[in-house]
């Protein structure tokens, strides 16, 4: 979408002068032991807010996977929900009825979320721009309104509740005060940072990005844009069923909304907060909007939307990159400093 | 002017003092997770208006301890952080009561949470039978769809209405609605000539009253969400002749609910619909209730029956904390000493049924009428007693 605009000129950028393309983007080896890190810090710091932290890494590998199609491939999607809520839902199926293994309800998200994804990737993605956008959006109603029919599966409007993971290796129960929770999502995020980090250094994700920059250029040499993109769609399907299962294991209840247009919504919101293209622009956007949306709730509990308007106007006209460009930036004028020195 | 700070700071400090007051007094607090942004915002609002109604009638405390209300926003239903944000209730803010849940998905959430803390819930108003059978910590007091429409399922048959249709949105509380008046109206010898099911979210009617002329029917039973599409479906039944075909129009009372009576206007005229409250009952609690919310916030237009359900919730919790005698909250006791009890509310008598922890009520058979200009559900007929008769229905 716009990312492709914003980007700067690589030549006249300071960043990009000192460090290689796949290096700045996800800032080196560093950026994913420090979400580790920070993450681990906040369950030190903040005992009470875990159910909000927990909320956070799960909702942080879900703007990860739209993070890989839209930051990575281009791929314009409203409707990454769709994959989200059919893996929370094939996670809460298999737990009621056969085996309520966490990691085993996390394997079942991640083939359904991928299983759907490529299906209906490779039935909608020949289209480009507002049509591509207007057929995720048909796709995540219907798998909306699929999750609403199948009342005997999903409880339909009621939602599938009844969801009782087991400890985790049998040893970590899943307490009220959430501090299994926690950690659990928290390895999981960390555990797709490292695999998405992995992915996108490949050959495979080099040639998606390749796709995204000059898709005409890709066929010329001999590779097909579309296969790249639906593979790519699968691989972000599996992030996002993986996402939607950890909800499911984490808060024990899976509802339509979490199939919905507004989930959607919100994670392009928090991606485009943080900075598309970087992996971890996704955790940053985020842990941004969930944690401000959160303090600003609990002060006012009546009026917090429009400070939340007020705030993401406000980072728009003043990062239009996200958060993560500005620190990017930050960091590209020390090292200018340094060169000086 | 820094006398007149200094004085306002002395009286501050006088003012907490007295507040404080006997030693051993605590402050119980009630987390209410309820939508209070959003589309859906106008029922957290009712909450938390009747909620401080209530606490103006009845004052803050209850013996010595100073009753406290949380309010959480949860704009929309979402069971995920409906849990989260009662976990962060129960474990950070250590409330001893969790009330209020508009969604049925919001309020089955908190199942495992409550009955893990130990913590009564009190449901102002998620309508599915089935959630009170999740967890025994569960207290209703709102209505059920079952409730709602098992009276005038019945009253429809004693008119002599032979054959009728149901025409319902299609989803949950939709379904249990169709459920509740096909078994009920079958039951009393009338015919359920076609069972509609509409999508949730069309505002073209059109189609459907086709539908309701061709099968003949001589009523119909309708259910939708609140809203937009209500307001539609009441607009096309008119549109379309069939009101002046003579088909009669019934429907629980979310169809005619008070806040929404300006927008559906006149089309709404003459729908007769059964619910547990009406902004116009007839009583002098609801008289003191609705001029105490007048006093307090200026209007009574958006009094309706999550108001009531939140009033009698609150009720419940002080009851609740009355009989634990002051201090901690042991859960499951507080539950337990409640069952049973009867009081008087401005909706009428109420029960809380042992069995199901839901509110046992009269249900009103009401017609929308204009009273003094204004349009009302004017409640025509009373069934009293109304147990839940959704609960442990095998679906």
């Amino acid at each position: 979408m716009t990312s492709v605009a914003e980007r700067p000129d690589p030549m006249s950028d300071p960043v990009s002068r000192h460090t290689p393309p796949a290096a700045r983007r996800d800032l080196g080896w560093i950026g994913i032991p420090l979400v580790a890190a920070v993450g681990l810090a906040a369950y030190w710091l903040l005992p009470d807010d875990l159910a909000l932290l927990t909320r956070i890494a799960a909702s942080a590998l879900f703007v990860l996977s739209l993070d890989l199609v839209l930051g990575y491939g281009g791929i314009a999607t409203l409707g990454q929900a769709a994959m989200f809520g059919t893996g929370a839902y094939a996670a809460g199926i298999v737990a009621v009825n056969w085996i309520n293994d966490p990691f085993a309800m996390l394997a079942a998200g991640g083939i359904a979320g991928g299983g759907i994804a490529l299906a209906t990737g490779a039935l909608i993605l020949h289209a480009r721009g507002l049509t591509l956008l207007m057929l995720t959006i048909a796709v995540g109603q219907i798998v909306q309104e699929v999750a609403n029919k199948a009342r005997d599966w999903t409880g339909g409007s009621d939602g599938l509740s009844g969801i009782d993971p087991a400890p985790v290796l049998g040893l970590f129960r899943f307490d009220m005060f959430g501090r299994t929770s926690y950690l659990f999502a928290l390895a999981v995020l960390v555990a797709g940072l490292l695999v998405a980090r992995r992915i996108m250094r490949s050959p495979f994700g080099l040639a998606c990005r390749g796709v995204r920059e000059d898709p005409l250029r890709i066929s010329a040499i001999g590779g097909s844009p579309k296969s790249y993109l639906v593979a790519l769609y699968a691989v972000a399907g599996v992030f996002a069923g993986v996402a939607g299962a950890l909800t499911a294991v984490t808060s024990g209840i899976v509802g339509l909304d979490s199939a919905g247009f507004p989930w959607s919504a919100e994670a392009l919101v928090m991606l485009v907060l943080g900075g598309t293209g970087r992996l971890y622009g996704a955790v940053i956007g985020t842990a941004a909007f969930m944690g401000i949306h959160h303090i600003l709730a609990a002060s006012d509990p009546f009026h917090w939307m429009g400070f939340i308007g007020l705030f993401l106007i406000g980072i728009v006209l003043f990062l239009p990159g996200g958060i993560a460009s500005g620190l990017e930036r930050l960091g590209g004028l020390l090292r200018r400093k340094e060169d000086r020195a | 002017m820094t006398r007149t700070l200094r004085n306002a700071l002395l009286g501050t400090a006088f003012g907490l003092a007295l507040a404080a007051g006997p030693a051993g007094a605590a402050t119980i607090k009630v987390g209410v997770v309820a939508p209070f942004s959003g589309p859906f915002g106008v029922a957290g609002k009712t909450f938390r208006e009747a909620i401080e109604v209530y606490q103006a009638q009845h004052g803050k405390t209850v013996g010595n301890d100073t009753v406290e209300f949380v309010y959480k926003d949860l704009d929309q239903a979402n069971p995920a952080q409906s849990k989260a944000l009662s976990q962060e209730l129960i474990v950070k803010e250590k409330v001893s009561f969790l009330a209020g849940y508009f969604f049925t998905p919001d309020a089955l959430a908190v199942a495992p949470l409550i009955d893990e803390a130990n913590i009564p819930c009190v449901i102002f108003n998620a309508a599915t039978s089935a959630i009170t059978e999740k967890s025994p910590r569960y207290v209703r007091t709102s209505f059920t769809l079952w409730q709602n429409t098992v009276p005038l399922a019945e009253y429809m048959a004693k008119q002599g209405i032979k054959k009728a249709v149901s025409a319902v949105s299609d989803y949950g509380p939709g379904l249990d609605g169709e459920a509740a008046f096909k078994t009920t109206f079958e039951k009393h010898g009338g015919t359920v000539v076609d069972s509609i099911r509409m999508p949730l979210k069309s505002t073209d009617f059109a189609p459907f009253m086709q539908r309701i002329k061709d099968s003949g029917a001589e009523a119909v039973y309708a259910f939708l969400p609140a809203g937009p599409t209500t307001l539609a479906f009441t607009k096309a039944f008119s549109d379309t002749g069939l009101k002046a075909a003579g088909i009669k129009f019934f429907g629980p009372g979310d169809l005619t609910q008070e806040p929404d009576l300006p927008a559906l206007g006149d089309a709404a005229l003459g729908v007769t619909t059964s619910f547990n409250y009406s902004r116009a009952h007839d009583s002098a609690m609801n008289k003191a209730f609705v001029a105490k919310h007048k006093e307090m916030f200026g209007s009574t237009d958006t009094v309706t029956f999550s108001s009531v359900g939140a009033y009698d919730g609150v009720h419940v919790i002080y009851q609740m904390i009355k009989n634990g005698g002051g201090g901690k909250i042991d859960g499951a006791k507080a539950v337990e000493s409640v069952k049973g009890m009867s009081w008087e509310s401005p909706r009428g008598p109420l029960t809380i049924d042992p069995d199901s922890r839901h509110v046992t009520q009269t249900i009103y058979l009401r017609t929308v009428e204009k009273v003094d200009g204004k349009l009302e559900n004017v409640e025509k007929e009373a069934f009293p007693k109304q147990p839940d008769y959704g609960y442990k229905v095998a679906k």
